[in-house]
């Protein structure tokens, strides 16, 4: 029989292979995803994310365990098809015009990927246009900007602009990060929210899908 | 003492007469001649002007010949997207493109902007013979990165050897680097890596720790001095930083200064750090500046400490702003005059400037440090004393030193700046000059005439 407490202890030490092996015996054995998903993986990214704010984690480590929960998912997701319970919610993130910078963006896809979020993410230098026209396409619910300069932070105003003249604004949540910004800057502009790590990234998600 | 010789006291842990001073200017001396960042770094003559106006204006003991993190990734194939105001940020890596790590050549002194970066340091070396020149180099991980991505970050679970081949093999391109600017003549390599602030004490420990360490050995070994900058929230890899040996550790406002300097002494390192880059030095006044700066120096202390901004200065950084540090540092009046306008007042009332000096006699106060130490408080005292002696009673002058809770209570009343500043009846008339003792005569005359 699967032992799901394993698949908790694959998705906190970041074993990918484990955790995709423990997954697939879960699935033969018919135990429902939404058992698998909600009791033991979330669980286990949710005590990565409590290690990471004490300092008991760091970057590498949110990575592989965002990895290997990323490896379950995807095996799970086809018995999700039409059950949208387990669907955390589509983000689009993207750094802005002007901003060649992908590392800390990239780090915030991969954690809300890995957290069971759809993640749509538009790389650098993403014009306003770019950010509107994708959370349509995808019918998304939070907008995620990144800026490392503090000559590009300003963009993220004209893309909350934007976002507001295409009558979105209402309809999408957004969350920005990045070196030179904080929450002050974040209520200036507009945003509903910042973030200055991957992990409280997905938390300030999280709060943002419960209050949408 | 200056230059060299204060920074050297600062490495050998020695107390120095004041705080050594080392502005990170980069990309912003672009900003002071008018040219792109683009421009600038590819230019040795412009790189040398902009630096030698840099030296001229804010007067350091130190300064960096290049800030640009992308210099060696560049000679290793990696994209660079170039910016007006900031400096190139890579946009490939070529290691996961197909490109193989042991193709991958050491570059040479003569490629592409190495070559730019050492003729600066040569021609900054011949005009600036007593200052500190730091060649900047990046560090083995954020070079690391360059070449792997983020990638690195799984491979390091996944691939250990492969990461441990990349480090030295970037620890080899940080070795080779140091040779140029030894050549070239700087006097402090300071090893940039930014990106470990990413990675735990324990990562840092098996990834970096060796191979940093043979960085800054190397470095030594070419009578250089080194500092290991990184900026982030790297608090927690502060005590494995100094266990690899540098001379010095500069860190950026996201680490408090205090937990750095108890680290770094303990560990026998000198320690440097951390004006506000972008709340005070882009965006603040230059009284943010000073109050930022003087926090530093407080704290920081005389010894094995070095005063910088946490990183690259912003290319915009308004000079006023830099300028206001580079006079603190050097007026011990104006630091005084700082430390007693902070100083709590407790239950102060500020004085009621509307119904102050409705009297019907004149007053005249001289806000000052203490007239008695200040040699400008001094003789502003003494020539409102003299314009006073001719009206007798009609007019009463006080002087209002800030080294008492009153004297601090009267200038935020008044809402004066400055030390020493002259108020005929609240009403700031002259300020810092000296003004001649007719001046003041006609100034207290004119507001007799008026009651």
């Amino acid at each position: 029989m699967a032992d799901l407490n394993v698949l908790y202890e694959s998705i906190v030490n970041g074993k990918l292979e484990s955790a995709v092996a423990i997954t697939k015996e879960a699935i033969a054995e018919g135990i429902s995803p939404q058992v698998i998903i909600n009791d033991y993986m979330i669980k286990g990214m949710e005590e990565m994310g409590q290690r990471f704010q004490e300092g008991r984690a760091y970057v590498p480590n949110l990575l592989m365990s965002a990895r290997a929960m990323k490896g379950s998912l995807d095996l799970l997701k086809p018995l999700l098809k039409g059950d949208t319970s387990n669907s955390m919610g589509k983000v689009i993130i993207g750094t802005v015009k002007g901003d060649l910078h992908d590392i800390g963006k990239n780090l915030v896809a991969s954690m809300l990927e890995g957290c069971g979020f759809e993640v749509i993410n538009l790389g650098v230098d993403v014009s306003s246009e770019k950010f509107v026209e994708a959370i349509i396409e995808h019918d998304a619910n939070i907008l995620c900007m990144s800026a490392l300069l503090t000559t590009t932070m300003v963009n993220m105003k004209e893309v909350i602009d934007a976002v507001e003249k295409a009558g979105l604004k209402d309809k999408v949540r957004i969350m920005i990060g990045g070196a030179p910004v904080n929450d002050k800057f974040s209520q200036q502009i507009g945003a509903d929210g910042f973030s200055d790590n991957a992990n409280s990234a997905v938390q300030l998600a999280k709060e943002l899908m419960a209050s949408n | 003492m200056r230059g060299k010789e204060l920074l050297k006291q600062a490495f050998a842990l020695q107390e120095t007469a004041r705080v050594p001073w080392v502005p990170f200017v980069g990309v912003h001396a672009g900003s002071l001649m008018g040219v792109s960042s683009k421009e600038y770094l590819k230019s040795a003559d412009l790189i040398v002007e902009g630096v030698s106006k840099a030296i001229e204006l804010y007067n350091p003991d130190g300064i960096p010949i290049v800030f640009d993190l992308q210099l060696e990734a560049e000679c290793l194939d990696c994209q660079l997207v170039w910016a007006d105001e900031n400096p190139p940020a890579v946009n490939s890596h070529p290691l996961m493109e197909g490109i193989a790590l042991e193709d991958l050549k050491i570059p040479l002194a003569s490629e592409g902007r190495i070559a730019v970066t050492m003729e600066a340091t040569r021609q900054l070396r011949e005009k600036y013979p007593d200052l500190a020149l730091y060649g900047l180099i990046t560090g083995p991980f954020t070079l690391g990165l360059h070449l792997l991505g983020t990638e690195i970050f799984m491979k390091m679970f996944i691939d250990e050897e492969y990461v441990h081949q990349l480090m030295e093999f970037c620890t080899k391109v940080c070795n080779a680097m140091t040779d140029y600017y030894k050549e070239a003549g700087c006097d402090v390599v300071a090893v940039v890596d930014p990106m470990t602030s990413q990675i735990g004490p324990e990562q840092f420990e098996q990834f970096v720790t060796k191979y940093c360490t043979d960085v800054f050995a190397h470095i030594k070994e070419q009578s250089l001095y080194s500092s290991f900058f990184v900026c982030g929230q790297a608090q927690h890899n502060i005590e494995v930083m100094c266990g690899c040996k540098p001379d010095n550790i500069s860190i950026d406002e996201n680490i408090p200064l205090e937990l750095v300097k108890d680290i770094c002494l303990k560990n026998e390192t000198s320690f440097g750090g951390n004006l506000l880059l972008t709340m005070a030095l882009l965006l603040g006044t230059p009284e943010d500046c000073e109050r930022n700066a003087l926090d530093c120096m407080d704290i920081g202390g005389t010894k094995g400490f070095i005063l910088a901004p946490g990183c690259d200065i912003a290319y915009a950084t308004p000079k006023e702003n830099l300028l206001a540090v580079t006079n603190l540092i050097t007026d011990t009046y104006r630091q005084d005059v700082i430390r007693a306008l902070d100083a709590k007042v407790s239950n102060a009332e500020l004085i009621d400037k509307a119904s102050y000096g409705s009297s019907p006699k004149v007053l005249v106060d001289i806000i000052t440090l203490d007239s008695g130490s200040c040699a400008p408080c001094q003789y502003m005292v003494e020539a409102a004393q003299r314009a006073c002696e001719p009206f007798g009673d009609r007019v009463v002058w006080n002087e209002r030193s800030v080294k008492t809770p009153e004297g601090i209570e009267f200038m935020m009343g008044i809402g004066a700046r400055n030390i020493p500043t002259l108020c005929i009846d609240g009403e700031i008339k002259f300020i810092s000059t000296i003004p001649p003792v007719s001046e003041i005569k006609n100034t207290i005359e004119e507001r007799l005439n008026l009651k």
